[in-house]
């Protein structure tokens, strides 16, 4: 019998860490070695989650896949199979099936600069360009702009902490705005004076200059974040297929079968899980309601 | 193409002998609706039958579907499929079953419609046009594949078009049944074609569609249909070509479930709607306008998503005509 694409692989929680009162952190490991062994994937891809009798969801890679024997994914707890996932611990066992989607073109960028600009929970599919990037060192320079509303809402705090202080020392440099103004984020501010403001992410743009043609934008946050944040980029003159960003849309197949992610008009339809996720401000530009 | 004659004396012989290829489906009348049934004589099809209601994808993508069953914990490989025969389909619901190919049989495979379409034995048969037909402007009126036999009426039998390597074995195992097409047979055929296109009154001006329809985004003809539009979704339910499906899992008892897929429609509320609330089309206008986007989105390899069948039109409770808000959509224009 062939395989059928619709079946998950069964994958074991080794770690579950809270990240905001609202989302976690899971990591997580394929029972059968050779499924993880042939487990590969791009940043900006994604897996469906099955949690066998309640459902699937889509949820992005959040971890690099330069870090081998597990993989990670960072999940909100938005709905009624997200918040079953949340109660799960370790030891607990998902289904799993993927990667999807194309991801971001890695070796394509090779050599280049990165502009890594993360709205809210947009932050998770960028955390695997992030240390993918980093850990590569095929990058000559990468910035991360990162939005957030409030101090709690920061996703990997530590990690961002520690890049806002040691950064520089791996190519990298992070920025963070808040929305939310409180005792923490003003010690932050105090702390970073340059990299730290209150703010929204398009501010944390004033000062940069980026090499336009050396440049490639990556963005992904909530769908109101796009307009403002390429107009940004035009601005500075970065070319239209320079600028890539992962999309969010109601899924369910995840390979282009159910019907639900497609969008565009009579000149031009993509399927958001397997056109994309990732998909550049030229594909906006050709096809209508993408952002 | 082969081509051989089946007399009409020999056709309830030829009929039953399709058993031997699995059940045997055809369209059924029952009052004023038509479906796809499973039939046991030629005397329960209904051969000279506009269109059913569900189109066959329903054989196909079924309208509810266990596809997994989760047995202690586990999910067991649904794939389950019998050998079965589809009498009787027009041109159009041929093409319709092609473009549904292009989704389903594309990389990875949705291996349940793969092994019903692999055991499905296809048998067209040609049909005269009512009112809601516009099959002809899109190209769909004649099918060159996507079936094994295709009979044509003729006035003392049936042209029979060989489409497949099965089809061929069927006339082979029916051999005493056919005979050779003459002249005669021909001029018949011909002459049926040609009466047939002549009796299309319906038409769709396709020039430059696709453009036109994306240029017309804003225009008001949408906003007057989608007020219109009861966003009952059975435009969708019967079109051969639209697919949506949701899935939900389901438990039968403490120990088992199954995971089903079931139709769903663009025209739903849920279709777009993700965590948080936000909706990529919140509005019945976004929901209108997206269907016909999506039957209108010309593929250069594939042509359109619509086969021009009728059913939307037919079974649209607030009289919507596809063809003529296309039409005035780009009417809108100049
Ligand atoms: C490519 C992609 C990557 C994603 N990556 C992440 C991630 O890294 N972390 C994360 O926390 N979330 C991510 N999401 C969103 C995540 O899929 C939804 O939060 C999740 O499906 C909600 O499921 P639920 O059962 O908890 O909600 P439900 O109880 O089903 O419903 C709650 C709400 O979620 C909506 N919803 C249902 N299915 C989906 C769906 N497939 N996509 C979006 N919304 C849906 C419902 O319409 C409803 O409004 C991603 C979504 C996509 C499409
Ligand atoms: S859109 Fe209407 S006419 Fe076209 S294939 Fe679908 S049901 Fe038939
Ligand atoms: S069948 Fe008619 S009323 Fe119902 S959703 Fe379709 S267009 Fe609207
Ligand atoms: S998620 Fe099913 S088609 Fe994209």
């Amino acid at each position: 019998m062939s395989e059928n694409p619709y079946l998950s692989y069964e994958a074991r929680i080794l770690e579950v860490k809270d990240l905001t009162p609202r989302e976690k952190l899971f990591t997580l490991r394929f029972t059968d070695p050779e499924v993880g062994e042939r487990f590969d994937f791009k940043p900006g891809q994604f897996v469906i989650v099955d949690v066998r009798g309640f459902g699937e969801f889509p949820i992005s890679l959040c971890s690099p896949p330069t870090r081998k024997g597990y993989f990670q994914l960072c999940i909100r707890k938005a709905g009624r199979m997200t918040k079953f996932v949340h109660r799960m611990e370790e030891g607990d066992t998902v289904g799993i099936r993927g990667p999807y989607g194309n991801g971001f073109p890695m070796e394509k960028m090779e050599g280049s600069n990165l502009v890594l600009v993360a709205g809210g929970l947009g932050m998770a599919p960028l955390r695997s360009v992030l240390w993918y990037a980093i850990d590569s060192g095929k990058y000559e320079h990468i910035w991360l702009l990162y939005g957030t509303k409030a101090y709690e809402d920061i996703l990997f705090r530590d990690e961002i902490v520690h890049l806002l202080r040691h950064g520089e020392a791996m190519n990298c440099s992070v920025k963070l705005a808040y929305e939310v103004e409180s005792p923490s984020c003003i010690y932050l501010e105090e702390g970073f004076s340059q990299k730290v403001c209150r703010g929204v992410v398009t501010d944390l743009f004033r000062g940069e200059e980026f090499d336009v043609n050396k440049a490639y934008a990556l963005i992904c946050g909530p769908p109101v974040m796009y307009k403002f944040v390429v107009r940004e980029l035009l601005n500075r003159k970065l070319s239209p297929g320079r600028i890539y960003m992962t999309l969010e849309r109601r899924m369910r197949c995840g390979i282009g079968k159910c019907g639900h992610c497609i969008v565009g008009t009579s000149t031009s339809i993509k399927y958001v899980c397997r056109d994309g996720p990732v998909f550049t401000y030229w594909d906006a530009l050709s096809t209508r309601g993408l952002i | 193409m082969r081509y051989i004659k089946l007399p009409s004396e020999n056709f309830g012989e030829f009929f039953n002998s399709l058993r031997a290829w699995g059940k045997v489906y055809g369209p059924v009348k029952k009052g004023k609706v038509c479906s796809f049934q499973e039939v046991h004589g030629v005397e329960e099809v209904a051969l000279d039958y506009k269109r059913t209601t569900l189109p066959p994808k329903k054989f196909f993508v079924r309208p509810r579907d266990a596809v997994l069953k989760l047995k202690n914990g586990r999910w067991e490989n649904g794939v389950e499929s019998e050998p079965f025969v589809l009498f009787g389909l027009h041109s159009c619901d041929i093409h319709g079953l092609k473009i549904l190919d292009k989704v389903y049989l594309s990389e990875p495979a949705d291996p349940y419609y793969k092994a019903r379409r692999e055991n499905a034995t296809v048998i067209g048969i040609s049909c005269i046009p009512d009112e809601y037909c516009f099959c002809k402007s899109l190209g769909t009126d004649f099918a060159m594949d996507g079936f094994d036999l295709f009979l044509h009426e003729l006035p003392d039998g049936w042209l029979v078009r060989v489409g497949s390597v099965r089809g061929h074995e069927i006339a082979w195992e029916n051999e005493g049944l056919f005979e050779e097409v003459t002249e005669g047979d021909l001029a018949n055929f011909r002459a049926f074609e040609e009466k047939r296109a002549k009796s299309f009154g319906r038409k769709l001006n396709k020039e430059g569609l696709a453009d036109m329809l994306d240029l017309a985004y804003n225009s008001p003809v949408w906003k007057k249909y989608a007020d219109i539009c009861l966003a009952c979704g059975n435009c969708t339910m019967v079109c051969p070509t639209c697919r949506c499906y949701e899935v939900c899992d389901r438990w039968l008892n403490a120990y088992e479930g199954v995971r089903e897929r079931r139709y769903d429609s663009c025209f739903m509320e849920s279709h777009g709607l993700v965590a948080g609330g936000h909706n990529f089309r919140p509005t019945r206008l976004d929901r209108f306008r997206h269907r016909y986007y999506c039957k209108s989105y010309f593929d250069p390899s594939a042509g359109f998503n619509c086969v021009g069948c009728g059913r939307c039109d037919e079974f649209c409770p607030a009289k919507i005509e596809h063809v003529k808000v296309l039409d005035e959509v780009r009417g809108s224009l100049q």
